[in-house]
């Protein structure tokens, strides 16, 4: 374990060695230790996470299921895909620096850069969708739609017979507070005999389905969407910072098969945040979509 | 082995560097340590006046000193700063810092920036927290329990919560570099069965450390965005559920008590086998204990949970497994009273602290399985026998280790001898007090008095009057180290390198160490704990030698 036995035979310095250590190995060994530890503690980071969402889930399927349902599984797969490449060109890195290639080692970093930019700005572009359509959690942080006069007529109808695919303008929204007004999911588990203990309790007052109790529900499932994929999304902004020191650093040559150890590690954070990703997709995106397709 | 007392001060990690400079930017574990050792007694006074106060407002049935919104921030406040800001990084981040790579021979920890980075970070959770309490403070409890703290109360949770938050990663971040050094930097020849039982019981710290404390990093986070965004998992209102906030918060949190009394138990190790002079009974059966309560304190998380609606069925599991990790404490004590056997006992300060730990842990042991027995705790829950039981495991474990580790470990630390004299009448004092004061609690508990009410019935005050005078005797017992180990450094005698003649890594190298450690990279050729015949270390024979000298 302890690499270090023929210590004080010379006393030639490796660039990249630290004062503390006897020789590159033990450095290595240390720091690739050390990372590992890390990602362990950032899996019972995000396990908490996972904890809750999957409580919640086996608690209200059905207001999961609709949850996901109003997610886009189209950008939800093209940002999987993005990161799987990018892991890629991020393994291809390693693989420049071991080869002493110091323009493909900036090229790939560059590429993975990119496809980090890529994944981020998707998640943009489906927040603000959320922010359109009523599903962001706060109330206040939703577009506010102002009501029209005279169409008050459509919110008598009974919750489980809303167009929920009408255009946003059609569902006012003065306050900009969470709405979900598509309980058709709850009717159809009811009249299937498929509700779960805590639905029958969560969804109903008085017997009947209750709108309001549902979307609370459904609310649950967007509060954890936003606190799962947000914090994804913070280890990628953390993980773009870490490829802009490596870039300005492999710009200078810093990296060779001698030396690699910082390229590498931060390939391992890289790696680690694409997992959690692949776990946050099928999980939000995907389970439940059979119900309404 | 004999001290320089030539006069002439060789370098050491204290006089490389007097700058501000050189000390805030330090990678040297041992300035660190010493950064925390300050940082962390200025802690523990806070919370100590906080117990004072609460202590004086249970003099009187009524609440008449401090009102009952009052009274809930103060044992607030001295619940968080005592256990997040004292207790969690006591010996691991002072002590455990100090020595591990010495007693591993290495030249510093294997990530010294990110021991400083983890000193900063709490620095900035402590100062974040210290602004929350002048605010206004928080009166949940240090349990956090929802949905009161995330609906109903009206004050700085979320403030508090950051504080916390921000503090537990400078826990991750030592955690973190203790495992990796102790993988990577022990030097040549010290093997994993050579190590010191408190590298042990530190490394067993770590893992917990690194495996829980994300845990309560993430609920604490989402009990913030639930309490300013009023929207979240644990609001019964729109159907989520308080019990998954206490599930998330004990799944720390009582792993949270092993990484407050594993490192005290560390310290114990070097102490009993130290002080009987004599190898240290069931080495491996002490080492992979604390493996084992790193393990088991995962699982046991339920049992606080026993009456606020839990299954059953989860409770009868939880109160079984608590009943399994009280055994690997218990192979601790047997080899512990089966190394002082036949011992060559010397009773100075650490060794009296040593031995009032394990009087006071017995105690503290023996009432967690009374606390983990699923009907009688329906009896006892959340009255003062609980206060009393983890206090006695707490302070009597922790706190005590933590004194009685500050003192065998001060000469190496400053160089400096302090008078034997005061030590002893202090660790008296502290054992005497302690006493004084928590057992009352236990017999008061277990005739039904709750905890976190300022006002007590009447029939109930003469033993909180004992528990109060007692509270002023283990006050001033506290207070006394701070006072003449403070004049050891300017008057106390020099030390010289081996004080007590013990064989560990720690005692071959100069006192203060020099900034990397040893002057020669160690190789060790001996077991730990070794008093044998040819080791040089024999008491008798140095007495002889220095009375020759004069």
């Amino acid at each position: 374990m302890s690499a270090h036995s023929e210590t004080e035979k010379f006393h030639y310095h490796e660039p990249g060695l630290q004062h503390q250590f006897e020789d590159m190995q033990q450095q290595e060994e240390s720091v690739s230790i050390g990372m590992w530890m890390f990602l362990v503690q950032e899996i019972m980071f995000f396990g908490g996470l996972f904890t809750a969402y999957l409580v919640y889930r086996s608690r209200y399927p059905m207001a999961f299921a609709a949850g996901s349902n109003h997610l886009d599984a189209f950008w939800g797969g093209l940002n999987t895909l993005v990161l799987i490449v990018s892991s890629l060109t991020m393994a291809l890195t390693v693989f420049y620096a071991q080869k002493n290639n110091r323009n493909m080692q900036v090229l790939m970093i560059v590429l993975t850069m990119f496809f980090g930019a890529v994944f981020l700005g998707v998640k943009a572009i489906e927040y603000t969708d959320k922010f359109d359509h009523g599903l962001v959690p706060v109330a206040g942080w939703n577009k506010r739609v102002p009501a029209h006069a005279g169409e008050s007529h459509a919110a008598v109808k009974p919750c489980w017979e809303v167009d929920h695919n009408a255009p946003a303008e059609e569902h006012p929204n003065p306050r900009g507070e969470f709405q979900f007004t598509d309980c058709s999911l709850v009717k159809q588990a009811q009249d299937g005999n498929y509700l779960t203990a805590a639905e029958r309790v969560g969804y109903f007052s008085n017997g009947q389905i209750d709108g309001n109790k549902f979307r609370d529900k459904v609310r649950i499932f967007y509060y954890l969407y936003f606190v799962m994929t947000g914090l994804h999304a913070l280890h990628m902004v953390i993980g773009l910072g870490l490829m802009t020191w490596l870039l300005i650093t492999a710009w200078r040559g810093r990296y060779n098969e001698d030396y690699y150890m910082p390229i590498e590690m931060s390939g391992l954070y890289w790696h680690f945040v694409d997992i959690v990703w692949i776990f946050l997709f099928p999980l939000l995106y995907l389970l439940g979509r059979h119900f309404m397709h | 082995m004999t001290a320089d007392y030539s006069g002439t001060q060789k370098l050491n990690y204290l006089n490389n560097g007097f700058t501000l400079k050189s000390w805030l930017l330090t990678k040297d574990h041992k300035r660190i340590a010493i950064m925390y050792l300050i940082t962390i007694s200025l802690f523990f006074l806070a919370g100590g006046i906080f117990a004072a106060t609460i202590r004086l407002e249970m003099l009187t049935p009524a609440s008449d000193l401090l009102q009952t919104g009052t009274y809930n921030k103060v044992f607030t406040a001295h619940g968080i700063l005592m256990i997040f800001f004292f207790l969690i990084p006591s010996i691991p981040a002072v002590l455990g810092n100090f020595l591990l790579p010495i007693m591993i021979g290495a030249k510093d920890l294997a990530l010294p920036r990110i021991n400083l980075l983890s000193l900063y970070i709490y620095w900035i959770g402590g100062l974040f927290t210290v602004w929350a309490l002048l605010q206004g403070g928080v009166d949940t409890g240090w349990t956090f329990y929802t949905p009161y703290s995330t609906t109903f109360s009206n004050t700085y949770v979320m403030a508090v919560g950051l504080g916390i938050f921000i503090n537990g990663f400078s826990s991750i971040l030592t955690g973190l570099n203790f495992i990796v050094t102790v993988h990577t930097m022990r030097a040549p020849g010290m093997t994993w069965f050579r190590l010191p039982l408190f590298v042990w019981a530190q490394y067993a710290t770590s893992l917990v450390m690194i495996l829980g404390t994300p845990v309560i990093a993430i609920t604490v986070l989402l009990l913030a965005i639930e309490r300013f965004a009023q929207v979240g998992i644990f609001d019964p209102a729109i159907g989520g559920d308080p019990i998954l906030f206490q599930h998330m918060f004990w799944f720390y949190s009582h792993p949270a008590v092993y990484i407050m009394v594993l490192p005290g138990m560390g310290v114990i190790s070097e102490l009993i086998s130290n002080f009987s002079r004599k190898k240290i009974f069931g080495y491996e059966f002490i080492a992979f204990s604390s493996i084992a309560i790193a393990v088991f304190g995962f699982l046991v998380w339920g049992h606080h949970m026993f009456v606020s609606g839990q299954s059953i069925y989860a409770g009868l599991v939880f109160s079984f497994l608590t009943m399994v990790v009280a055994v690997p404490s218990a192979i601790k004590m047997f080899n512990w009273t089966a190394t002082l056997y036949k011992g060559s006992i010397s009773f100075d300060t650490p060794m009296l602290y040593g031995l009032g730990f394990m009087g006071l842990f017995l105690i503290g042991g023996l009432t967690g399985l009374f606390l983990g027995a699923m009907g009688l705790v329906v009896h006892l829950t959340d009255t003062y026998f609980v206060v009393a039981h983890f206090h006695y495991v707490m302070v009597g474990g922790q706190v005590v280790a933590y004194l009685g580790g500050i003192h065998y470990w001060w000469p190496k630390m400053t160089g400096k001898m302090y008078s034997e004299f005061w030590g002893k009448i202090s660790a008296m004092l502290v054992f005497i007090g302690f006493n004084l004061t928590f057992f009352p609690q236990f017999i008061l508990g277990y005739l039904g008095m709750p905890r976190r009410y300022a006002s007590y019935p009447e029939e109930m005050q003469v033993l909180n009057i004992f528990s109060s005078a007692g509270a002023s005797v283990l006050g001033v017992g506290m207070i006394m180290p701070l006072i003449y180990l403070g004049h050891s450094l300017i008057y106390g005698k020099p030390a010289g390198d081996n004080p007590w003649l013990l064989p560990g890594l720690e005692w071959r190298t100069s006192s203060p160490p020099p900034t990397e450690n040893f002057e020669v990279m160690p190789v060790v050729t001996w077991e730990a704990y070794e008093f044998g015949e040819d080791s040089g270390l024999d008491l008798e024979a140095a007495r002889a030698r220095e009375a020759a000298k004069v």
